[in-house]
């Protein structure tokens, strides 16, 4: 090539880049001009982020120049990720469906937004009595607020098994639930799929099997309260279940429990209402056969107690664009968006706003027609649950309670008596340090 | 003056004994080098002092504070962190798994690896094709292959547990990740399996290269082939090996993708390791501080596994490289 031409492809190149750069300018300025409103949460299922994209794509519509993004986050790993969000400032404009007493501890380090105006936006009176109510930490101001309720300690059955052995009713109490799986288990089929996983689950399972035997893990004004009779029998007896669990239950979390009753090989199972659209779309085999009911307790004395997480909406207090922020949190409750996604996991996430559960688009589901007295039951249990961050209405609000499961000390406890066979003297004894060293630690 | 200037510079640089910094101080043209050779060292120092002077510096600094991570900010505490761990149970216990994991993972994969190489350096059928494969562990991503191996060791569907079952071998399925020693015994396996290439693609490109006169006259002395492999070909691999050892001694003891994903440290802290524990510290307790502190004392055992290394090779007559 000569230097001529050399010369006249430098200055096309040289046009050529002008141009670009021309052209360029005004989408990069566009771009600029763009506002990004960046949407966590640990709900994830595809039926769940189609769901999500319509309400994503109506807000964007609505606010010419605003892009959503949706990133997810997991059950196990948002501790992590907040942690480093908050720490490193690049925090997400909305989070959603993180547990109640996860938002406690970031409202008490005042890492959030009050999220009192999202409310009246979306209106007090449309919330169910005291939906609210767990997240006013300070008198007045609410760190954030309910997008569901859940029942997440719900016991599932299979009627054609307990049929085949003999069953004629549903467990009430511990006795009569392992003696149901023992005559269950067999021909591949485990009694139950509880979790002995060093993991959140097994730390919000245990607590209900604690409270299940009339006791509890802190005492109303926050003493650790695990050196009792209760604490010691809930051990005891979630042992006695080892045998009747499949062999890999110790590593078992949410998604494992779940397709273990779902795929047919357990004959009872432990979760939220999502197990009925799992069964619709992976064993509809086995739709006609399950039910749900509260999960027994020690005796029938004893109350039952349901876990509810109450899956809420939080705004990190450095978030950008703040009044786009809330805006974009109150449209999440808008009617056609969250029926949207409401229905992605029927029964699974339960609506906080009685407006919703009264309209016919909601109830025009084929699976909540289908399984509605169940519905119904894990929505009464649900609304009245509770989780560590509130054991019962007598308790205080407990903002170590996030800390408390991030650290596994109680999945911890269930590991050393049930896997490591420790004795129970030893086992509730470090239990109790750990809990009051972590409660110390605020 | 100039020219009287240019002669002092001369006899300075005439006499013995003179530093280039004393002829720099009389000599403009040294002068210009000597600066010359500060600016160009100078974005090697400062990147070095970016990426590893500031963080381990802010890691030791960090270490003497008890801060919260999500808002980082907290006490001074002097070397209570430090305190702490030495009286505790979890952090020796992390050490020595972190301890047990390096070592059996580390001989797995020298001993598979230089298996493999010696496999792969014959006259073969589809060699290349095969020298392509093993290497597919190494490069698969962590997530992936211990997807994979979770699915492989599942009580329930597994195809190992389907197997063994199958030949009789076992009655129930095992619990290979939810009980002790079943968990590091998997994680130590995997672990073999995901790394061992590297040692397959170091050994096979030295075997290539030790001349074949060598086993010629072994053969001729009488050496069988395990003569000639103690006594030709492992002091031939001998220079690459201890890089090889030294590069994964350290990859293995910071591993933390692959044992979090795997067992999460479980069951209870049976497979956790120093890795597991500054994670757990710093996003799940909150307590950075004190994950600093677990950081600087693992920087601390390797600081001391390589004057290990320093001194062995010294005692052998070999410069460190």
């Amino acid at each position: 090539m000569s230097d001529r031409n050399m010369t006249v492809l430098g200055r096309r190149t040289l046009l050529g880049g002008t141009a670009a750069l021309g052209l360029g300018t005004p989408m990069l300025a566009r771009a600029q001009a763009q506002t990004t409103i960046r949407w966590w949460s640990p709900q994830t299922a595809p039926a769940q982020r189609e769901a999500y994209n319509f309400q994503i794509r109506a807000f964007e519509q609505a606010n010419p120049g605003v892009r959503v993004v949706f990133e997810a986050t997991s059950d196990e790993g948002y501790p992590a990720q907040m942690a480093a969000a908050f720490a490193s400032q690049q925090v997400p404009s909305v989070v959603t469906h993180l547990p109640s007493f996860a938002l406690a501890t970031y409202w008490q380090n005042g890492l959030l937004e009050p999220m009192n105006d999202v409310i009246q936006a979306v209106g007090p009176q449309n919330y169910y009595e005291g939906a609210n109510r767990i997240y006013e930490i300070t008198p007045g101001q609410y760190c954030g607020t309910g997008i569901g309720n859940s029942a997440a300690n719900m016991l599932w059955l299979r009627a054609d098994l307990m049929q085949a052995a003999g069953i004629s009713a549903p467990p009430r109490t511990w006795d009569q639930l392992r003696d149901a799986c023992r005559r269950m288990q067999g021909r591949g089929v485990f009694g139950a799929p509880l979790p002995y996983g060093r993991n959140s689950m097994t730390s919000l399972i245990f607590i209900c099997f604690v409270h299940g035997a009339g006791g509890q893990i802190f005492t109303p004004d926050l003493q650790v309260a695990v050196d009792s009779d209760a604490f010691r029998n809930a051990l005891e007896f979630y042992k006695s279940m080892r045998e009747l669990c499949p062999p890999g239950a110790t590593g078992y979390s949410w998604g494992e429990s779940l397709t273990a009753f779902v795929s047919g090989a357990t004959a009872t199972g432990i979760y939220t209402g999502r197990v009925l659209a799992n069964v619709a779309a992976q064993n509809p085999r086995i739709a006609d056969h399950i039910s749900c009911h509260r999960y027994p307790t020690i005796s029938a004395d004893i109350a039952h107690w349901t876990f509810n997480d109450f899956p809420s909406v939080m705004i990190p207090k450095v978030a950008p664009n703040m009044d786009l922020a809330k805006r974009f949190a109150a449209h999440l409750f808008q009617p056609e968006g969250y029926i949207r996604q409401l229905h992605a996991a029927p029964g699974h996430v339960l609506p906080v706003l009685k407006t919703i559960s009264a309209m016919p688009q909601y109830q025009d589901n084929a699976i909540i027609n289908k399984y509605r007295a169940m519905v119904d039951l894990m929505s009464e249990s649900a609304a009245a649950g509770h989780n560590l961050g509130w054991e019962t209405p007598r308790h205080k609000p407990n903002t170590r309670a996030g800390a408390i499961i991030a650290s596994h000390a109680l999945s911890e406890a269930v590991q050393r008596y049930v896997i490591n066979n420790e004795p129970m003297a030893q086992v509730v004894s470090v239990t109790a340090q750990r809990l009051e060293q972590l409660m110390r630690a605020s | 003056m100039a020219q009287r200037g240019a002669s002092a510079a001369r006899e300075a640089m005439a006499v013995p004994g003179l530093t280039a910094a004393d002829r720099a101080a009389v000599n403009p043209l040294d002068r210009g080098y000597a600066l010359l050779g500060m600016v160009l060292i100078a974005p090697t120092v400062l990147i070095f002092c970016a990426v590893i002077v500031y963080p381990l510096v802010s890691a030791i600094y960090l270490s003497l504070f008890s801060i919260f991570t999500p808002t980082l900010s907290g006490s001074f505490v002097g070397f209570r962190n430090y305190a702490e761990l030495a009286n505790s149970p979890e952090f020796w216990r992390s050490l020595l798994n972190n301890l047990i994991w390096t070592v059996l993972t580390l001989t797995l994969q020298v001993v598979l690896g230089i298996a493999a190489a010696l496999m792969l350096n014959q006259a073969m059928v589809f060699r290349s094709l095969a020298r392509s494969l093993i290497l597919f562990p190494y490069f698969v991503s962590t997530v992936v292959a211990v997807l994979v191996w979770r699915w492989l060791f599942n009580d329930l569907y597994g195809v190992l547990n389907h197997l063994m079952m199958w030949a009789g071998i076992l009655d129930m399925p095992l619990d290979w990740l939810g009980a002790m020693p079943n968990a590091m015994v998997s994680v130590v396996l995997v672990g073999a399996w995901k790394y061992f290439p590297f040692v397959v693609i170091a050994v096979l490109a030295r075997l290539q290269t030790i001349p074949e006169t060598l086993y010629e006259a072994a053969t001729i002395d009488g050496a069988g082939a395990w003569g000639r492999f103690t006594d030709v070909t492992l002091p031939q691999l001998r220079d690459v090996l201890v890089v090889v050892v030294l590069l994964r001694a350290i990859w293995d003891f910071k591993e933390f993708d692959l044992i979090y994903l795997l067992t999460g440290g479980g069951p209870i802290i049976g497979t956790q390791t120093l890795p597991l524990m500054v994670y757990k510290e710093a996003f799940g307790l909150n307590e950075m501080g004190r994950a600093s502190a677990v950081a600087v004392a693992m920087m601390l055992v390797m600081l001391v596994f390589m004057l290990v290394y320093f001194r062995v090779l010294r005692a052998r007559g070999e410069e460190p490289r």
